[in-house]
């Protein structure tokens, strides 16, 4: 079980590292900038937190760092899904005012669930650090299942094609927030007896969310194939003739 | 624990739900031509005259209450059917759009920005005209459909065969 624990905690840091390096390398990391961000507090989170464990600091301790860590990346996951937004959707003029319209919504909407739910599963936490872990987990895991959402549910109704890269990062997030909030919910009503267990839960999401995004980060994007080459003679001739029947009505 | 159980049914319909909507996004790669093939044709001023308000109100001064409301029922079932069909044509020249955006041309590149923002507009009129138009069966004061959509429909057919001046999209415009 140790070695399981220790698995699930090092290897998933490992993999996102290598996707960190993997995305610099094809350039991806200026596409979405903030999820390069995230990676790399990400990262920085695990050595502090790995490096208190080790040091055998009071449980305290270690509960606050965990809590300030995990309001940090809320914050960066929620910025890069609206990285995501704003690259695929709110950069097109048609679309932004409608879409900006959503999301402030969207979000309005999820902090009060947010809010109503993590206020009855805050009550029950033993302790000051772990309900403001537990209120953080829960809200930025339900925020994120909404955004994602409408995000996915808003291109895919307007047959936005997605890259490869954009696709990777919202699936990733989309395993991790979606496991993160069923997981969070459990621990916050059964209380320690489930710490164990929601824990290996979520480092596995964790896994397979980085797993998703290595992938992603070396797939070659495949494009829609062009009709064949250039405009032959006989083509301009084609659409001359549609022309003029656009112009007849 | 009602709660609890809930947000963990929530989530795993949320997974489901969020797999299966990604799914869809990822650009196919499919060749433009097979897209084409998937155009159905939408005649414009057919569709201009079903939601005309003149032809609506000649109809009700020219029929008997109930053949004008059997009439009307039909004539905004067949502007739906229209406004579907020229919204998938939309989705298929978002597709087209998008394709041609990375040319190195930067006149196909325009142009294909301009088709794609059109081909979003008149996808974002369909979703808002076509409850407003099952609403006016039930309401028939209601004015159903702005006159926007037919001229949008009409401009990214234009667009359409702008693009096709620039760029292999054979087929498409012909079929709109």
């Amino acid at each position: 079980m140790i070695f399981l624990r220790y698995y699930l905690w090092l290897v998933p840091h490992l993999l996102l590292a290598v996707t960190l390096v993997g995305a610099w390398r094809r350039g991806l990391h200026r596409y979405l900038p903030f999820f390069r961000t995230f990676g790399l507090f990400e990262l920085l989170q695990f050595l502090t937190l790995f490096a208190l464990s080790t040091a055998q600091v009071s449980l305290s301790v270690y509960r606050w760092a965990l809590a300030f860590g995990s309001a940090v990346t809320m914050i960066l996951q929620i910025g890069v899904i609206f990285e995501l937004a704003g690259r695929l959707l709110l950069s097109r003029v048609t679309l932004s005012k409608g879409l900006r319209a959503l999301m402030r919504w969207t979000i309005g909407g999820l902090v009060l669930v947010a809010a109503a739910a993590s206020g009855s599963f805050a009550a029950l936490a033993p302790n000051r650090e772990l309900r403001v872990f537990e209120v953080v987990d829960f809200s930025s895991s339900l925020i994120q299942v909404g955004l994602l959402f409408v995000l996915l549910a808003f291109s895919r109704a307007l047959h936005i094609s997605w890259r490869s890269w954009p696709t990777g990062v919202a699936v990733g997030f989309g395993v991790l927030a979606s496991i993160d909030l069923g997981t969070a919910a459990i621990r916050s009503t059964v209380g320690e007896s489930a710490f164990i267990p929601v824990d290996i839960t979520q480092m596995t999401a964790f896994h397979v969310s980085n797993l998703i995004w290595l992938i992603y980060a070396f797939l070659p994007e495949r494009d829609p194939v062009p009709a064949a080459g250039g405009l032959g003679e006989s083509d301009i001739q084609f659409w001359n003739e549609q022309l003029q029947r656009m112009a007849e009505r | 624990m009602i709660l609890a159980g809930i947000f963990v049914a929530l989530s795993f319909v949320a997974l489901l739900v969020i797999f299966y909507l990604a799914k869809g996004h990822h650009g196919t790669g499919r060749d433009l031509d097979q897209l084409a093939r998937e155009l159905r044709s939408v005649d414009v001023n057919a569709f201009r005259n079903l939601i005309d308000e003149r032809e609506e109100q000649y109809l009700r001064e020219n029929l008997p209450r109930d053949v004008f409301r059997v009439i009307q029922r039909e004539r905004k079932l067949a502007a739906i059917e229209y406004i579907q069909c020229a919204a998938k044509n939309a989705a298929i020249l978002i597709r087209l759009a998008e394709a041609a955006q990375s040319s190195p041309d930067p006149a196909i590149a325009l142009a294909a920005n301009k088709l794609l923002e059109n081909a979003f507009r008149l996808r974002l009129y369909a979703f808002r005209v076509v409850p407003r138009l099952y609403l006016s069966m039930l309401m028939p004061g209601l004015s159903p459909v702005p006159s926007g959509l037919a001229d949008s429909y009409d401009t990214i057919t234009r667009q359409v065969v702008m693009l096709g001046l620039q760029y292999p999209t054979r087929g498409m415009s012909a079929a709109l």
